[in-house]
C-alpha cells in the first residue's frame, strides 16, 4: 500500500508543480500606504475571482506586520520600503486586516466585490474627482483630502 | 523580463531537479523506516522572527509505549530563511529518557505566498544520532495550496542515512496535511503520514494566539491512527511554537 501511495503522491506533486507554471500572468496591481500607522485607504476594493498585487508602501519609520487571517497573509513590511502581498482569487466578502506591531490604529478591510464593479484605488481617486471638481474649488486639496480620509 | 525569467528558471528549475530526482530513485531507494509522524510542515518564512518549540510524540502499540520530545531554537537569517537547532530526547527500552541526537534544520520560502498557483518550499536537514555514528541528511520539498478558507499542504523528503553504525541508504517519506481556518486558534485538519511499513492517518487540531507585535504561540495536537495491520497502533503528537 505505502509504494502505490508513494507513486501516487509523487505524481500529484509533479502535477502540481505544472500547475504553477501555468499561473504566470500579470495581475491587477492595487497599492495602499502606511503612514502614522494608519492605512490610506483603510478600505480597497477589488474584483473577485481575481488573483491581485497589493503594492504596500511603509512611509512610517518602524517596520510594520501585515496580518490577516481572512486574507491567510502575513508579511513584514519594513520602514520607507514597499512590500507585495499577492491575494486572491476571493469569492465577494470582506475580508479584515491589520498592522500587527499598531493592531489599534493600523486596520483595514479589503472588499472583494463582483468584477464589473471593483476599481483600483488610483481609479477610484480619478472617479471621485471627476465627479466633485465641478463642486470643488481646488481639485489638489480635494486630492489630499481624500488621501488623509 | 529578463528578471521574470530568471526568476521562473530559478524556481522552478530547482523545483524540476527535485521532483526528477525523486521519481529516479523512488525505484531504488526505501521509505523511511520506523514512526514517521512528526509535523507537517508550511512554506512559510517571515523575516525578523525568532521561535522556540517544543514537540512531544507518544507511540502507542502492540510492542508497549515509545517517548520522543524535542526542543528548538529558530531564526529567520533573510527574509526568506529560517534556521532551527533541535536536541531530541527519547525515552529508551528501559523506560530512561535521555538525549537522543541533535538536529540543523534549515527551511527556505521559494515562492511568496500566493505569488502563484501554489507556494513552495525546501528544508533541509541534518541530525547526529547521539554516542553513535549515525548521521541523518533530509530534503523535503514542501507545498501549500489554500482553497478559500482550506488548505492543503503536502511534503516530500528524501532521506540520506549514513555512518559507521549503520547501513547508507537513502528513504523517502510524505506527509499530508488538509487543513481548514476556521477560527485563529481552532483549526481542524486531516493528516496522512507515509514510510516504510507505516501509513498513518487521523485527526489534527491547530491555532493560533497573538500577543503584542510579533508575539504569539502556535499549538497543535494530533492523533494519527496506523493502518498496518496491528492491533494497536495510535500516536498522540503535540507541539507548541512560541513565535517573537
Amino acid at each position: 500500500m505505502s509504494q502505490s501511495a508513494v507513486k501516487l503522491m509523487q505524481s500529484v506533486m509533479v502535477a502540481f508543480a505544472l500547475l504553477s507554471f501555468a499561473s504566470l500572468a500579470n495581475r491587477p496591481e492595487f497599492q495602499l500606504e502606511l503612514k502614522n500607522h494608519l492605512f490610506y485607504p483603510a478600505e480597497i476594493e477589488i474584483p473577485a475571482n481575481t488573483k491581485v498585487k497589493l503594492v504596500i508602501y511603509n512611509l512610517d519609520t518602524t517596520p510594520e506586520e501585515f496580518d490577516s487571517f481572512d486574507l491567510n497573509r502575513e508579511k513584514v513590511i519594513f520602514p520607507q520600503k514597499k512590500s507585495v502581498i499577492f491575494i486572491g482569487p476571493l469569492p465577494p466578502g470582506r475580508y479584515k486586516f491589520f498592522g500587527e506591531f499598531n493592531p489599534n490604529s493600523a486596520q483595514g478591510s479589503v472588499i472583494v466585490v463582483p468584477k464589473k464593479a471593483a476599481t483600483n484605488n488610483t481609479n477610484l481617486e480619478d472617479l471621485a474627482l471627476i465627479y466633485t471638481v465641478p463642486l470643488a474649488a481646488n481639485s489638489f486639496l480635494l486630492k489630499e483630502v481624500l488621501h488623509a480620509n | 523580463m529578463s528578471y521574470l525569467l530568471f526568476k521562473i528558471f530559478t524556481h522552478f528549475g530547482l523545483l524540476w531537479l527535485i521532483l526528477s530526482g525523486l521519481s529516479a530513485l523512488t525505484s531504488q531507494v526505501a521509505l523511511a523506516d520506523g514512526v514517521v509522524v512528526d509535523k507537517v510542515y508550511h512554506p512559510y518564512v517571515l523575516p525578523n522572527e525568532q521561535e522556540f518549540e517544543w514537540r512531544m510524540l507518544s507511540h502507542q502499540n502492540d510492542a508497549g509505549n515509545s517517548l520522543g520530545q524535542r526542543i528548538a531554537y529558530g531564526k529567520s537569517i533573510t527574509d526568506n530563511v529560517m534556521v532551527e537547532f533541535y536536541i531530541v530526547g527519547e525515552r529508551d527500552s528501559d523506560g530512561d529518557f535521555g538525549l537522543s541526537a541533535y538536529e540543523i534544520e534549515s527551511r527556505w520560502m521559494m515562492t511568496d505566498q500566493g505569488e502563484y498557483w501554489a507556494d513552495w518550499g525546501l528544508l533541509l536537514e541534518v541530525e547526529k544520532v547521539h554516542r553513535l555514528n549515525i548521521w541523518e541528511v533530509s530534503t523535503g520539498l514542501l507545498f501549500e495550496k489554500e482553497f478559500g478558507r482550506n488548505s492543503l499542504a503536502l511534503n516530500a523528503f528524501l532521506i540520506y542515512e549514513t555512518g559507521g553504525d549503520i547501513n547508507s541508504e537513502f528513504e523517502t517519506e510524505f506527509r499530508l496535511q488538509y487543513r481548514y481556518r476556521w477560527l485563529p486558534q481552532v483549526q481542524p485538519a486531516i493528516e496522512i503520514y507515509i514510510g516504510e511499513d507505516y501509513t498513518g492517518i487521523g485527526p489534527t487540531f491547530m491555532g493560533i494566539q497573538r500577543f503584542d507585535g510579533q508575539k504569539q504561540l502556535k499549538w497543535e495536537l494530533g492523533f494519527i491512527t496506523g493502518l498496518n495491520g496491528d492491533d494497536k497502533d495510535h500516536i498522540l503528537r503535540a507541539s507548541i511554537e512560541y513565535e517573537f
